[in-house]
């Protein structure tokens, strides 16, 4: 069940792209009808990351007093991080969220037009280069360790 | 890239190896001449001829690790205070990592790099001091040998690329994968555990949150051992109770374990946020500075300061013959240092993927170092990349925030609400 929702929101785009904008003014229009306390959020992973696992929803509706510690312990539990592990929410895809605000306080300040708070979640880059010297092969090393499978087809 | 357009692939390689062997003098100028018409089509920073270019006639203050320098009257001292620094570099025909492993890091081993030398500049601040400079064949402290020794290329070396290579795997990194600058932190801060040498404190703050307490538990664990660490000043004055100022002065000094602070951050997704870049230099300015490891797309620097808009850096990208250390006291230890002007490049080109680094020897150093990231957070052009907190504010700590029971988890506190449409919200609720 994850796995296919993973898989299909793997497909799609950002919902941004998804939805116009006067379908997501109505849509935060109805859900703040139905939840007045409640923040709508957006929470997505950067298109280009490789190492965290996609989380199985996107659209959150977040209590107002809830600081950005805690929203970022929930998504952390969700993805099953170890605390040692690199996590990073940011708000439009620029800003790193301070972790002391509640939600309401960055919403008054960050949400966008359509009245959604937007965040994206991404681990680091790794930085290596794929220019070796010929003498050495460590790319087969890695090959051999990194993919078991590659022992069992040869 | 434009190297790839004119180029096969192999041939290119060749090239910069031969570049780097006339850069490294083991080629004639000719060669390098005949190479430079060959290759114009070639980018300058992909060959490295930036290093060449000499440090620039520049009005604007250059910083280098706290210490603030003028480059048109000073550059003997900038040149100086550069070339002190360790720098590690790729190295070929080391021992075999885990004995049967890669025996060159070439490729691959570019942050582990960068990780060695934020540490080793925290051990040259530990051991030797900031104002420690390097000579060229000039007989140095036996310190220094301990510190150089301690990034040796072979296994029993408390920093080596063999030990950091190997605690890697308990980080989900496989030998030979490469690592981003948190991977790097979190393993050194394993491997620091076992430098009885040092006795430092390493520190990795998660989540771009520093969390004062949790420092302060780290750095004074006589304190929090006794299981005050709520009510220090009570603590050490009754500890002290009796003796003269100046006695208690010197314990409570040495009550505090030399701190290395690293903050691994992202500053942007596919760039840097412009509003950080303020504070990132500031950052340089600090007497507290280890720098700061990150780099372009693929390519790991150790960044040590900055002038203008540009950063200055240590590269690790130039592959080195190992060095086998005849005993621990006298290495061969030229090739640990750069001694051509420092590489620079553009701070907007800065990968968003970065660890800042800060040493506080003391928990004075420590207490100046809070009050300048507080001041720093004032300052209305500078987005502060981190936050300073007290004390943590999660809900484990505070239940009652959350009106929770301790033994609550996430799934309990989860209604979900399906709407209409295609996609449901998901329903966090107090």
């Amino acid at each position: 069940m994850h796995q296919e929702r993973s898989q299909k929101n793997q497909s799609t785009k950002p919902f941004k792209q998804r939805k116009n904008l006067q379908t997501r003014k109505e849509e935060v229009a109805g859900i703040r009808a139905k939840f007045p306390t409640k923040i709508p959020v957006i929470v997505e992973r950067y298109q280009r990351e490789k190492s965290l696992p996609l989380l199985d929803k996107t659209k959150f509706l977040v209590p107002r007093d809830l600081s950005m510690t805690q929203f970022v312990t929930i998504i952390r539990s969700r993805l099953a991080l170890n605390a040692t592990q690199a996590f990073y929410l940011l708000v439009n895809n620029k800003s790193l969220a301070s972790m002391s605000l509640t939600l309401a306080e960055l919403y008054k300040d960050d949400q966008d037009e359509d009245g959604f708070l937007y965040m994206t979640y991404a681990s680091q880059e790794m930085f290596g280069s794929n220019l070796r010297s010929k003498e050495e092969k460590p790319v087969e090393y890695v090959l051999k360790v990194q993919n078991p499978l590659w022992h069992c087809c040869s | 890239m434009p190297m790839g357009l004119c180029l096969p692939f192999p041939l290119l390689w060749d090239m910069k190896e031969a570049v780097r062997a006339c850069l490294a003098g083991r080629l004639g100028c000719g060669c390098l001449l005949f190479l430079s018409q060959c290759v114009s089509t070639l980018t300058y920073d992909t060959l490295r001829f930036a290093e060449l270019e000499d440090f620039p006639e520049t009005s604007e203050p250059v910083w280098i690790l706290g210490k603030n320098y003028n480059a048109l009257t000073e550059k003997e001292e900038i040149l100086s205070d550069v070339t002190s620094r360790l720098w590690f570099t790729y190295r070929k025909n080391f021992p075999a990592i885990g004995g049967t492993g890669p025996t060159s890091d070439t490729g691959w081993g570019c942050m582990l790099r960068c990780g060695q030398m934020i540490f080793a500049q925290a051990l040259v601040c530990r051991h030797l001091g900031r104002d420690w400079r390097w000579e060229k064949e000039k007989r140095q402290k036996d310190d220094y040998f301990s510190v150089l020794n301690a990034f040796i290329d072979k296994k029993d070396s408390y920093y080596s690329i063999h030990q950091i290579a190997q605690m890697g795997v308990g980080e989900g990194k496989l030998i030979g994968q490469w690592y981003g600058p948190n991977t790097v932190a979190q393993v050194l801060r394993k491997l620091a555990a076992f430098d009885s040498w040092s006795s430092l404190a390493v520190h990795v703050a998660m989540d771009n949150t520093v969390v004062i307490d949790e420092i302060k538990r780290l750095c004074k664990p006589s304190v929090a051992c006794t299981g005050a660490a709520a009510f220090p000043s009570t603590d050490m004055e009754l500890l002290h109770n009796g003796f003269p100022p100046e006695a208690r002065m010197m314990d409570k000094l040495s009550l505090w374990k030399p701190l290395i602070l690293l903050i691994p951050l992202r500053l942007g997704l596919s760039e840097i946020n412009e509003a950080y870049i303020e504070t990132l230099k500031q950052c340089f300015m600090l007497p507290q500075s280890l720098g700061v490891i990150g780099g372009k797309p693929n390519s790991a620097h150790y960044f040590i300061g900055y002038v203008g808009e540009e950063l200055i850096y240590l590269d690790p990208h130039t592959t080195q013959p190992a060095v086998e250390p005849s005993n621990s006291c006298f290495i061969p230890d030229e090739s640990f240092h750069c001694q051509h002007p420092p590489c620079r490049m553009r701070i907007s080109d800065l990968d968003p993927s970065i660890a800042v680094g800060f040493f506080c020897n003391t928990e004075g150093d420590f207490e100046e170092w809070c009050q300048h990231m507080r001041k720093l957070s004032l300052i209305r052009e500078a987005l502060p990349m981190f936050e300073l907190m007290d004390h943590q504010t999660s809900h484990f700590c505070n239940p009652d925030v959350l009106n929770l029971t301790p033994d609550s988890s996430d799934a309990d506190r989860l209604e979900r609400f399906f709407d209409s449409e295609d996609e449901e919200f998901e329903i966090l609720s107090l």
